[in-house]
């Protein structure tokens, strides 16, 4: 290393880089812990049952799950395509909600059914539109 | 009735046994009985660590299957009056550690010890499992890199899910950062993660911060836990850390670089 090294600024610092990938990576495995053990089968049903009716892609869709008090909530975020070329691209995203009446829902609860809350119509006023 | 104190850390070799062996000594030179267990089955190491391999007779799963007396297996350390060692097998695997078997041998050594330090193995396994089930605090062992942080942060997961307190709904396992092989050179080079950024990360209290040193493997070669070696920055560190974990608020060293000279700091960036 040169005596110019020494003054020469440095580049992004590696640790920098290191602190960013961490805090990504563990924000996406905490949601996924926190989830009951049903969480990634009802993902995927909801979304086949999606993919059924609609040409979603894969990577436009979130989904997230919150822990209220007593009330969770499930809420699934799909980019819908641009109905036609000529329209310009519509973001729709169709809110799921579903709760459950208990916060730490356990696998195969009776008191635990799932049922689609208000807005959970594709096709009607309770499709919530960003933008 | 002992507390439970386990060392964990999801990855391998980032100080665990080191760090065991550390505050096991540490609490037993305040005054505390102690007593520190290898868990990790098949590779037995803490034995090396606290110097005592010679004297291995009887192990953990001997009294765990009933081969052995617990007093038979365990081993007093010839320095510190306090402190006993509980070495595991070398020959047997992680399924000769039943939940039953631990409970028996923990329940035992709680009427007798102030403090029970498990040296938890590496990954997220039966081996590991058993170590951290009965805690009551955990102390996170995590070296300042991507990895260590990841996999200390889905140890936090294990214990908020898989421990007995989560498990039986009881207050919650108290878990600190131990910040191990810290080398604040490299942190002001912008090589390597800050404490800070660790912190922020896994957002739990800090224990304490080791530095990286060389210390560590010489008390190693000679079976001394360096916690005894008074002169080292580690050994300093950990009496810092064993002190916090009693409650005494005591200030972080070593996480910034020795003061050097403009001139020693050109030749060594120049070396
Ligand atoms: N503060 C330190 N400075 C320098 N070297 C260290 C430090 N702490 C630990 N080491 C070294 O790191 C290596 C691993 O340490 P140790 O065996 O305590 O880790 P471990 O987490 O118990 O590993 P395992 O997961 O295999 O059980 C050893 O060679 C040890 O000497
Ligand atoms: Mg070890």
């Amino acid at each position: 290393m040169s005596i110019f090294s020494f003054f020469r600024s440095a580049p992004r610092a590696s640790a920098v880089q290191a602190k960013e990938r961490l805090q990504i990576v563990m924000a996406h495995e905490r949601a996924g812990r926190t989830g009951p053990d049903y969480l990634p089968m009802l993902q995927q049903e909801l979304l086949a049952v999606i993919a059924k009716y609609i040409d979603i892609d894969q990577n436009k869709v979130e989904v997230k799950l919150d822990r209220g008090g007593d009330c969770s909530t499930l809420e699934l975020n799909i980019e819908l395509p641009a109905r036609e070329a000529a329209a310009k691209a519509l973001k729709e995203s169709a809110k799921l909600a579903v709760a459950g009446n208990r916060p730490a829902a356990k696998d195969g609860d009776e008191s635990d059914a799932v049922k689609l809350a208000a807005g959970g119509s594709l096709t009607n006023g309770g499709v919530k539109k960003r933008r | 009735m002992g507390k439970i104190i386990v060392m964990t850390s999801g990855k391998g070799g980032v100080g665990k046994t080191t760090s065991s062996a550390a505050f096991a000594t540490g609490l037993a030179l305040r005054g505390f009985k102690t007593v520190v267990i290898d868990f990790d089955v098949g590779l037995r190491n803490l034995d090396l660590i606290m110097g005592c391999e010679r004297r291995v007779v009887f192990d953990f799963i001997n009294v765990i299957n009933g081969e052995a007396k617990l007093s038979q297996a365990l081993i007093k350390d010839k320095r510190i009056d306090n402190l006993s060692i509980l070495p595991t097998s070398q020959t047997r695997d992680k399924d000769a550690l039943t939940r039953e078997g631990v409970e028996k041998v923990l329940n035992e050594l709680s009427k007798d010890f102030d403090y029970i330090v498990c040296d938890s193995p590496a990954g997220i396994e039966r081996g590991a499992l058993m170590a951290l089930y009965f805690a009551d605090h955990a102390v996170i062992v995590t070296n300042p890199e991507v990895s260590s942080v990841r996999d200390s942060d889905r140890i936090l997961g294990v214990l908020a899910s898989r421990s007995r307190r989560a498990e039986q709904g009881l207050e919650p396992v108290t878990q600190q950062l131990l910040l191990t092989r810290y080398d604040p050179e490299r942190v002001e080079r912008g090589e390597m993660l800050k404490v800070d950024d660790v912190l922020e990360i896994l957002a739990i209290p800090l224990l304490g911060v080791i530095p990286e040193s060389q210390a560590v493997l010489r008390a190693s070669n000679v079976g001394m836990p360096v916690i005894l070696d008074e002169a080292s920055n580690a050994g300093q560190a950990y009496l810092d850390s064993v002190s916090r974990f009693l409650g005494e608020d005591v200030e972080h060293r070593f996480v910034t670089p020795q003061k050097k000279g403009l001139f020693s700091r050109l030749l060594r960036r120049s070396a």
